[in-house]
């Protein structure tokens, strides 16, 4: 066991002083939350700055006093459309659905015709589709408005006119809207950690056979065992500390949401990253002794760099079955190394109960990978070391 | 004292039909003695490198067996280890650790404290005259200095027996110099068993009190420098070696400078 401890401490060392790998890991995965947050949060501010705005944009509004007393009595204010508003439509540079009033609209209205009135948007403009909600309601709060008067005036209730009531009520609690906006951290936070550990795993196997290291280190009398745990508490080590930092970083930038309503929905505090930190570390050693065991193969760095890449993108492909799978949640998704981990994380922001038995499955499963994986790096070092 | 008795490797080349099997070493026997500096001399490709990693307990023979101090590499490799410090053909160092870090990580491998492996470097350092690298970063070293680090480094456990496969590849004229001496201070003063294999003549007539002759996987002769020259027929050293080591028709073949 001395052996493995001499060994972990080295490795360690080494990983720490490559300095340039370590920061690059660490801005990518430490610095991507708070961004990512950032952005969205740009977004979703601009939505809620625009819905605050209560703008509606119209082209003709001189045809229709009546609409535009109807806009006036609603608190929006009108803005007049620019002429080429179809071309900006389609290039999105206008970001809101124009409301097209024909020249005979009030006469029509009068008459008792229907007059038509068009709501222009464009579905690959993402900005413009947004709002088309809003306008639509708005434009029937006018028609139902319109529609009652005349009934009213014949003398029918209005009542007769609504045979069913509709109202619309969502099952959905604050933390499971929440967990829609928050379901980017687990993946963030597991492709930090398969990164920063995946240098590690290539460095102290197929980096130390290239480097011409691999074969004195077997010729000491170290045993082969305390090599390879010493090796791999190493990798794991800092795949660990990736994990732990990526899920703290997602803790100030919730500081730098712009709007007040996405950061009472986006709910990540202390407990959340607590269970974030305690579901990765077992991954963590799992992964990295994999990482390990597919990199032992490789002659040089470059190749194990691009056969640990697949590995990883492997691995972040499987949390997409929680995307894909129609059928919901099944029992073997806590047996996949990974999609499990991102199942419980999910379960986690929703702030939904975790039983014993589900959080321990993920464990064994790691474990084992970890077994399995370093008794086959054990194995192979020494045919790797002479070949 | 190294034992190395009737010496067969053979490996597998290639996969599938193009497998076919090579023979690296095919009957291999010498004694390295305490106190000696014995020279495995042989051309390329003769099994010195595949004799001497057989002799470190990194690759298992077909048949034959390796003894230091009496003790079987096959079936203790750790305590043989324990008493031999190989210079393998590869001498990679760890670019981000300082020289002195690296020989105290062997140290450390090799079951000493911290302080007595310390004590060990500096010591080496003296020796081998690189004291002013012991606080620098491998990175960037001269291929001499890699050679003394890594020495140092095969050394830190003052093992009895030492095993050196071409140390002098890749060195100056002064490194090597530096190295000869070294080694000569080791046989004479600590009375160390040394073994190293070559392909140079000088560093055999120079360094070597007995050489052992490989060709083919096989060990042809055996003797001092004199005692070779004698069962030649010639007074040349390098004639010598030439008509022990290779086949008439090689010695044909091989282009006239």
């Amino acid at each position: 066991m001395n052996g493995a401890w001499v060994v972990y401490l080295k490795e360690l060392v080494d990983a720490l002083r490559d300095r340039r790998t370590l920061v690059t890991v660490l801005l990518s995965s430490v610095a991507v939350g708070p961004l990512v947050l950032f952005l969205v949060s740009t977004l979703v501010g601009g939505i809620e700055k625009r819905a605050e705005a209560r703008n509606v944009m119209v082209l003709g509004i001189e045809h229709a006093p009546t609409l535009a007393n109807y806009f006036a009595r609603q608190t929006y204010t009108v803005q007049p459309a620019p002429a080429d508003f179809e071309e900006q439509l389609r290039k999105s540079r206008l970001g809101e659905p124009v409301v097209v009033v024909p020249a005979d609209f009030e006469a029509r209205l009068a008459a008792g015709e229907a007059p038509l009135v068009e709501v222009v948007t464009s579905a690959a403009n993402q900005r413009a589709s947004i709002g088309m909600g809003a306008v639509l309601r708005l434009l029937r709060g006018f028609s139902q408005e319109q529609a009652l008067l005349r009934v009213a005036t014949r003398g029918v209730a209005p009542g007769l006119l609504e045979a069913v009531r509709v109202e619309e009520r969502d099952l959905a609690n604050a933390a499971t809207r929440a967990a829609q906006l928050a379901a980017m951290v687990p993946f963030l936070v597991l492709m930090a950690m398969l990164y920063g550990a995946l240098n590690a795993a290539v460095d102290t196997t197929a980096g130390e056979r290239e480097r011409g290291s691999l074969e004195p280190l077997l010729m000491t009398p170290a045993a082969r065992a305390a090599l390879v745990l010493g090796k791999w508490g190493a990798v794991a080590s800092v795949a660990m500390l990736i994990a732990v930092l990526s899920c703290l970083s997602f803790l100030p930038g919730q500081w730098l949401l712009r709007s007040e309503a996405l950061a009472a929905m986006f709910r990540f505090g202390l407990r959340e990253a607590a269970w974030f930190v305690a579901l990765l570390l077992p991954l963590a050693g799992g992964l990295s002794a994999l990482l390990m065991a597919v990199a032992v193969r490789c002659k040089s760095f470059k190749e194990a760099q691009a056969n640990g890449t697949v590995l990883l993108l492997v691995v972040s492909m499987l949390p997409l079955v929680m995307v894909f799978n129609q059928e919901g949640e099944a029992p073997w998704h806590l047996w996949v190394p990974a999609l499990a981990q991102s199942t419980l994380m999910a379960r986690v922001l929703r702030a939904e109960a975790l039983p014993l038995a589900d959080v321990l499955w993920p464990v064994l499963v790691s474990g084992a990978l970890a077994a399995t994986s370093l008794t086959y790096v054990a194995a192979t070092l020494r045919a790797a070391a002479v070949k | 004292m190294i034992q190395v008795k009737q010496l067969q490797k053979r490996f597998v080349a290639g996969r599938g039909r193009k497998a076919r099997t090579v023979t690296a070493v095919a009957g291999v026997s010498f004694t390295a003695a305490d106190g000696a500096i014995t020279a495995l001399l042989g051309p390329n490709g003769a099994g010195k490198t595949t004799t001497l990693r057989v002799a470190a307990g990194l690759i298992e023979p077909d048949h034959g067996r390796v003894s230091v101090d009496g003790i079987d590499v096959a079936t203790s490799p750790r305590a043989a280890l324990a008493r031999m410090g190989v210079l393998s053909d590869a001498r990679g160092l760890y670019p981000r650790l300082t020289a002195r870090e690296n020989i105290v990580y062997y140290g450390r491998l090799q079951g000493m404290a911290r302080e007595a492996a310390e004590a060990r470097a500096e010591a080496m350092a003296e020796l081998l005259d690189m004291k002013p690298l012991l606080g620098r970063r491998t990175e960037g070293f001269s291929q001499g200095e890699r050679m003394k680090t890594a020495l140092a480094r095969a050394l830190v456990h003052d093992p009895a027996n030492i095993v050196l496969d071409e140390p002098t590849n890749g060195l100056d004229v002064l490194a090597t110099r530096a190295l000869r001496e070294a080694l000569l201070a080791l046989r004479s003063e600590q009375r160390k068993c040394i073994v190293f294999s070559t392909h140079v003549m000088q560093e055999v007539s120079r360094l070597a009190d007995r050489v052992v002759l490989v060709a083919h996987g096989r060990t042809l002769a055996e003797g001092t420098v004199q005692e070779l020259c004698a069962l030649a027929g010639e007074s040349d050293f390098e004639e010598a070696f030439v008509k022990l080591a290779f086949t008439p028709e090689e010695r044909g073949a091989a282009p006239a400078l």
